[in-house]
């Protein structure tokens, strides 16, 4: 097992390096003089130059990209154009507020959506199950920016319970959870609701029943720990979307968080900070991957047996 | 003996568009769906009739700014005087040609890649599934930004930009299919029989993915919508002046304290609209295939 | 009275009643099964063996099913009339089913020990450790090794597999054992070992059985007595020497004429005329009519009642044609 995860890990490299390749190449013909930039308005042409001869900006493409890779290393992703400070650095410290508040989402979406979806696969073709259903429906037709706005409107300025924005104490983090999490909530809730239908019905579940479990045994017992096996999966495919969520939520919330980050320096161009956070953003969905696939490994043992043999 | 007669009726034959049409206008669900798309559709399309763009939609009327929604503005007025009303509207073009055009676009390319993918197996099979794994893997906002910023801000470049997370959907899509089928006979004797490989993909595997392919267009238009407008709203999606939803919150969102309605309205043609969107798919599903929905 | 019988079925009718159509799959039976006796409900797929069983349990899923009639005591008590608590304590306990398909029976992601175990803890109120034990002695009794109590199901074949599922519904003991198709799903040679597992083992803990199976050869080779069952209907009833070798009613006899013989390799295969009536659409009187070489109108007319063949106390036939006295099958007619 430890065999496999080190083996996925590995496997990292040439993601990485093609995903980061990708995103240079793409950033570097954006255009914008960034010596320009750091020379400021007044500068002469010859501070120009020389700001170029030291980013190394006059290197034919592979150097610069072979430069940028050796850093990458090191953990020097060169720094912004913006604040002047470490590229990598300020990602970093900007990265746990996103993962606090990522994190929350999850929490929030899975503690709502699982009973939810439970309770209307039992009660299917009831109105408990139309109402979840619409529940889901609504939540996933929304766009989770405007759910922000919303939110606002209601419980910050009208009911003024919480604040607008910023990252204070636990309270600032509720609207921006629920902000992400209500999307995912309203997605995990359809996925358990179609996997528990289906194990419902699985000979399985009448085995159970017919050796005396009572009807709360064959359901969580039996029924859930078969049902979270594409559950899990569901939501490993969804974390991108609570990345894409944090941008937004971040962005609508003032949240300091690497979505606003991402946000921030697209608007002022900031192109080493856009390539460097992009380029973590895609590591950290590949590590958030390979998360969701041990756990999912713990839930199946048919799948727990292959990676271990693989291995 | 009335057996052959009954035989006869048991096996009346339907086509499969006159079978899924029946089953799905039995779901009021979607129809009302349909519905509401029916209509959108036509006022996105009859709006540079109905309103002058120069005039109602981008003009500016400073005295008339800010105001709530009342008899002559329904939708209330922007920053600039705008009436609210008729930016929703003629907003509604840009959402549908984008969440249309970035689907189809997707579609053409995710089909190719994915029948190439599952046809020819092996290492064709591993590079493309590995590449649509890594363009999985960033979020979509980041690749449409890399994108965006690589092209420069405009409507097709944002089309461009979400085509690419479409074209993965639907590659997995043909490549499942295509693999499910490529291995049965009728193909082999297709292929033995000369057929190019292009026209096998045609005549006998696209027609077995239909299904969910449909369903799946339906809904990533709903997602794709979302998408642009959560683009616009960052600012890296359509271009100003444009009324694009997403645009359209986003300035909103300065006013949302003294009209908070700005911020309201156009969310509400987002939601609407995909709303419709997910109705309609999910009928759509069901009348595909009615034994996934017991 | 009840009390004779482990098993008493009366006048069991059970319907589907879906979007589609009211499907009759099962339409008026009784059945009883003595101590320590094994009963063959044989028929064709359709015939509503499995909802019989199911019934038995009180499993028939609702909905879409509904039992419209009918009392099952189970040991002098009626199953339909039980509360869940009380159910949950016989299952299992009383009466166990064994599965048609081993494959989807398991639960895929417990361990082989814990799901026989399960049954065990429930109802012999042991913890989940000793109940392991005790799962592990099935196991062997069953003839696996013990050590792969700690596998899961997809580590066993099919026959191992089924084995498993014998080893759960022994694992308390109970009185009855219903088993559905419990070897159709398996290869030809792995068939014989099961059943000679299975014969011995009910021996062994002196226990009555209930085997549903199309398969007229398992019959002879398990079941003591003999029930067919045509469109939700007995047709006829005995002991195993009563309808294989006295058989009266023409479907019975259609079974056995389908029968490839094996001696003579080069007859023509007798398949029986027509196809086996739609469950929501039954004809009207004997469900048999349609498809029966002897077929008079008076059969199409009234659902004909089980009576005792020539005044026997077990083999009983539903057929109006024996209203006639001098009626006898064709087969009978050489004095069998």
């Amino acid at each position: 097992m430890l065999k496999y995860i080190l083996k996925r890990l590995v496997m990292l490299i040439p993601v990485i390096m093609v995903t980061s390749f990708l995103i240079f190449w793409a950033m570097s013909l954006t255009g914008g003089d960034p010596a320009l930039m750091l020379a400021g308005d007044n500068a002469k042409p010859e501070q120009i130059e020389q700001i170029r001869e030291e980013l190394g900006l006059n290197d034919p493409f592979i150097v610069r990209y072979g430069n940028y890779m050796k850093g990458m290393i090191t953990g020097d992703m060169g720094q912004s154009y913006v604040t002047k400070r470490d590229v990598f650095k300020t990602f970093m410290e900007r990265l746990p507020n996103t993962l606090m508040l990522g994190g929350a989402a999850v929490l929030i979406a899975v503690v709502v959506s699982l009973p939810l979806g439970i309770y209307t696969a039992i009660h299917q073709n009831t109105w408990k199950d139309t109402a979840g259903m619409i529940f889901a429906l609504f939540g996933t037709s929304m766009p989770n920016f405007w759910l922000g706005l919303m939110l606002i409107i209601l419980f910050s300025l009208k009911l003024g319970l919480f604040p607008t924005g910023g990252k204070g104490g636990l309270d600032s983090l509720v609207l921006p959870a629920v902000t992400v999490g209500f999307g995912l909530a309203a997605l995990i809730t359809r996925t358990t609701r179609s996997s528990m239908l289906d194990v419902l019905r699985q000979d399985y579940m009448t085995t159970a029943r017919a050796k005396g479990c009572s009807e709360k045994q064959v359901i969580t017992v039996h029924g859930l720990k078969n049902a979270l096996i594409p559950i899990i999966t569901a939501i490993g495919l969804q974390m991108s979307l609570v990345i894409t969520g944090s941008v937004l939520a971040e962005t609508v919330f003032s949240w300091p968080g690497i979505g606003r980050l991402v946000y921030d320096s697209i608007s002022k161009r900031d192109i080493p900070m856009v390539t460097g956070a992009i380029i973590m953003c895609s590591i950290l969905m590949c590590i958030i991957n390979l998360v969701v696939d041990l756990i999912y490994a713990f839930f199946d043992p048919r799948i727990k047996a292959q990676y271990s043999k693989k291995g | 003996m009335a057996q052959p007669k009954e035989i006869k009726n048991q096996y009346k034959k339907r086509t499969l568009f006159q079978e899924t049409w029946r089953r799905l206008v039995k779901n009021r669900g979607a129809m009302l769906g349909l519905g509401f798309l029916v209509l959108l559709i036509l006022a996105a399309a009859l709006s540079p009739v109905l309103f002058n763009y120069e005039v109602d939609v981008i003009g500016q009327n400073m005295q008339e700014r800010l105001m709530a929604p009342c008899g002559a503005h329904w939708f209330g007025t922007d920053e600039y005087g705008r009436d609210l009303f008729a930016r929703v509207i003629y907003g509604a073009r840009y959402s549908l040609i984008i969440g249309v055009g970035s689907v189809l676009l997707g579609l053409v390319v995710g089909t190719i890649l994915g029948s190439q993918a599952g046809f020819h197996g092996g290492v064709t099979d591993s590079i493309i599934m590995r590449g649509i794994d890594i363009f999985y893997s960033i979020p979509n906002i980041m690749t449409a930004v890399v994108i965006v910023s690589l092209l420069g801000p405009s409507t097709v470049n944002l089309m461009i930009a979400l085509a690419f997370s479409c074209a993965s959907s639907f590659a997995r899509i043909v490549r499942a299919s295509v693999m499910t089928i490529r291995d049965q006979e009728y193909v082999e004797s297709s292929y033995a029989m000369g057929l190019p490989t292009w026209k096998i993909i045609v005549k006998h595997i696209l027609p077995n993915c239909l299904s969910p392919i449909i369903v799946q267009i339906t809904l990533l238009i709903g997602t794709t919508i979302i998408s642009a407008s959560s683009l616009s709203f960052l600012g890296i999606g359509v271009p100003a002046p444009a009324p694009e939803w997403g645009a359209l919150l986003s300035a909103g969102r300065g006013h949302i304290r003294d009209a908070s309605y700005m911020c309201i309205i156009p969310g509400l043609a987002i939601m609407f609209t995909v709303l419709a969107l997910n109705l309609l798919g999910d009928g759509l599903r069901d009348a595909l295939d009615p034994k996934l929905k017991k | 009275m009840a009390e004779e019988f482990v098993l008493d079925i009366k006048n069991l009718a059970v319907h589907y009643e879906t979007e589609d159509a009211d499907v009759h799959a099962v339409n008026g039976i009784d059945i009883v099964i003595g101590k320590k006796r094994t009963l063959g409900l044989v028929g064709e797929t359709g015939a509503g063996k499995t909802t019989t069983a199911l019934s038995i349990l009180n499993l028939v899923p609702n909905p879409p099913g509904v039992i419209k009639s009918g009392e099952i005591y189970l040991e002098g008590k009626d199953v339909l009339k039980m509360t869940p608590t009380e159910l949950e304590k016989m299952r299992g306990n009383d009466v166990a089913m064994i599965f048609q398909d081993p494959m989807t029976a398991l639960n895929p992601v417990m361990t082989v020990g814990d799901q026989i175990g399960e049954s065990i803890a429930i109802h012999q109120n042991l913890s989940k450790k000793d109940a392991f034990e005790k799962a592990k002695e099935m196991l062997k009794m069953v003839g696996i090794a013990e050590s792969r109590a700690y596998d899961y199901p997809h580590q066993f074949s099919g026959g191992m597999k089924q084995r498993v599922v014998i080893a759960i519904a022994l694992a308390c003991s109970p009185q009855l054992l219903i088993a559905d198709e419990p070897t159709t799903a398996l290869d030809v040679t792995i068939q014989a070992q099961v059943l000679e597992l299975m014969k011995q083992l009910i021996r062994e803990k002196e226990m009555s059985m209930l085997l549903i199976t199309h398969d007229l050869g398992v019959v002879a080779e398990v079941c003591e007595d003999v029930a067919v069952m045509y469109a939700g209907r007995i047709v006829e009833k005995g002991t195993a020497d009563d309808v294989f070798n006295h058989m009266r009613h023409p479907y019975t006899e259609g079974l056995f004429d389908s029968l490839p013989n094996l001696k003579e390799r080069g007859e023509e295969l007798v398949p029986i005329k027509g196809l086996m009536p739609d469950p929501s659409d039954l004809p009207p009187g004997c469900a048999f009519a349609p498809r029966c070489p002897y077929a008079t109108e008076a059969c199409s007319q009234a659902v004909p009642e089980l009576t005792a063949v020539d005044g026997s106390k077990t083999h009983f036939v539903a057929c109006s044609a024996y209203r006639n006295p001098e009626f006898s099958l064709r087969g009978n007619k050489d004095g069998r």
